[in-house]
């Protein structure tokens, strides 16, 4: 059991990675997408909700399929590891973006107001009073998601990324049965998870101690 | 009047099919405080908000400072915010930024929208600070301080860009009647020292003793306006009549 378990923390760095680019991708792009969402006009916000609706419409391991199969035999040729980073990072965009937009949802009316009436520009307003507030708030259900992410991204197995997903299948079958390789990843995916959650709590009760209200 | 810096002519605002704002013309001179009162709903606060734009009516003039705009087609970006940039605008609720301290509420618009450096912004606010008899609260975030605390910072915020004119929005309305008190004293030091003030406000002892004019608004039009005294000891109309003997008697 504990062979079993050790011969899965290789595959951990491949799985860390995965979710730590799809995150940063997904947080990254998310933003674009929340301001079209947000947008004045009709087209930027109903080009952004298909996005949203479609990304999130889709089984992870479809995305994974089409981009791997579809638009690496095309043009551009990705390796396994590409393509599930680029594939989990553009849905994560979907569901960040509707994070952020929570977070815009949550403040007060006046804060923008204040800074159009101060005479900022909108990006000024952006980057200096809303986002910072958005952001703040968006912590708790970001962290949330980034511990699903970690989960949802064993489908990266599924177009060969040796994650530890990988790895448990591998040693599944060379066992020929018994249960214990996906006991082992159990236990493994909750110890990767317990300290996102903590450090988001962490960081939550800190940015909430200076500026409670 | 000569030369009033701030100038409406035939301002309308209409919110689908309410027309909140009629017709109002309106000139006030440099240095005059201006009281605007009258019952909820008249319309008050949607026309002082159109003076920043805040509000857009539908047409119109509008005069601030050096602008002159005619509302009938949307202003650029660009003139809105040179508009904004010359008027200084306190709200109900205060609307401090939680998430920056004190002092940079106040230094950092200095520094985004006149572009001035860290140390001359601080020095500003430093000096507002005092003004505001708040110089012990500059490393202090918004939700440490009380309701009048804040105001007054809100206040010294919007005087930072050195604004030719001041717009207040029931600036004491959110406030217990101490605190309020406190915010009034800062706005009488304000008229004293010639600041051009548009004040929307329920405090008629405020308005009666600070005001140079009083304007009476009911069903988005100006009603009734002039001297305090006059307006408010001896109003024409049975209507303001009526309104000001409601608020003597609450109190």
């Amino acid at each position: 059991m504990l062979d079993t378990f050790l011969a899965l923390l290789h595959g951990v760095p491949v799985s860390l990675a995965v979710t730590g680019l799809a995150f940063a991708l997904g947080a990254v792009l998310g933003v674009p997408l929340v301001l079209m969402r947000r947008a004045g006009h009709w087209l930027p916000r109903l080009l952004a909700r298909i996005y949203i609706e479609i990304a999130r419409g889709i089984p992870p391991v479809v995305w994974l399929f089409i981009i791997f199969f579809g638009l690496g035999s095309g043009i551009v040729t990705l390796t396994p590891f590409q393509a599930a980073s680029l594939g989990m990072g553009l849905i994560s965009a979907a569901y960040l973006a509707e994070i952020y937009r929570g977070g815009f949802l949550t403040l007060p009316a006046g804060q923008d107001a204040a800074a159009v009436a101060l005479g900022m520009t909108r990006l000024d307003r952006l980057r200096f009073v809303l986002a910072p507030q958005v952001l703040r708030v968006s912590i708790p259900p970001m962290a949330t998601f980034l511990v699903s992410l970690l989960k949802d991204t064993t489908v990266a197995s599924t177009i060969g990324v040796r994650d530890v997903m990988m790895l448990v299948t591998q040693q599944a079958q060379a066992a020929g049965g018994g249960f214990a390789p996906f006991i082992s990843a159990a236990v493994l995916y909750i110890l990767l998870s317990i300290p996102v959650a903590l450090l988001a709590r962490k960081m939550d009760a800190r940015l909430r101690a200076r500026t409670s209200r | 009047m000569t030369d009033p810096i701030v100038s409406l002519k035939g301002i309308n605002i209409r919110y689908g099919t309410h027309h909140a704002v009629r017709d109002v013309s309106l000139d006030i001179a440099k240095g005059e405080v201006v009281a605007m009162v009258g019952p909820s709903g008249a319309g008050k606060s949607t026309l002082l908000r159109a003076i920043n734009m805040l509000e857009t009516p539908a047409s119109g003039t509008l005069h601030v400072g050096d602008f002159t705009f005619a509302l009938d087609r949307p202003l650029g970006q660009k003139d809105l915010l040179a508009l904004r940039r010359s008027t200084g605008m306190v709200f109900q609720q205060f609307n401090l930024f939680p998430h920056m301290t004190v002092q940079r509420n106040i230094s950092l618009p200095q520094m985004r929208v006149l572009g001035r450096s860290r140390e001359e912004a601080d020095r500003v606010t430093a000096r507002l600070l005092e003004r505001v008899h708040l110089a012990d609260k500059a490393q202090a975030y918004p939700a440490r301080l009380s309701g009048g605390q804040q105001q007054r910072i809100a206040i010294a915020r919007a005087l930072a860009l050195d604004p030719q004119v001041m717009l207040f929005d029931e600036p004491t309305s959110a406030l217990d009647p101490e605190l309020g008190l406190e915010v009034l004293s800062v706005m009488r030091e304000l008229a004293a020292d010639g600041m051009t003030m548009i004040v929307v406000t329920h405090e008629i002892a405020f308005a009666a003793e600070v005001a140079d004019r009083v304007i009476v608004m009911a069903d988005g039009q100006i009603i009734e306006e002039g001297p305090p005294e006059q307006v408010i000891r001896n109003p024409s109309l049975p209507r303001t009549q009526k309104f000001f003997r409601a608020i003597l008697e609450r109190h």
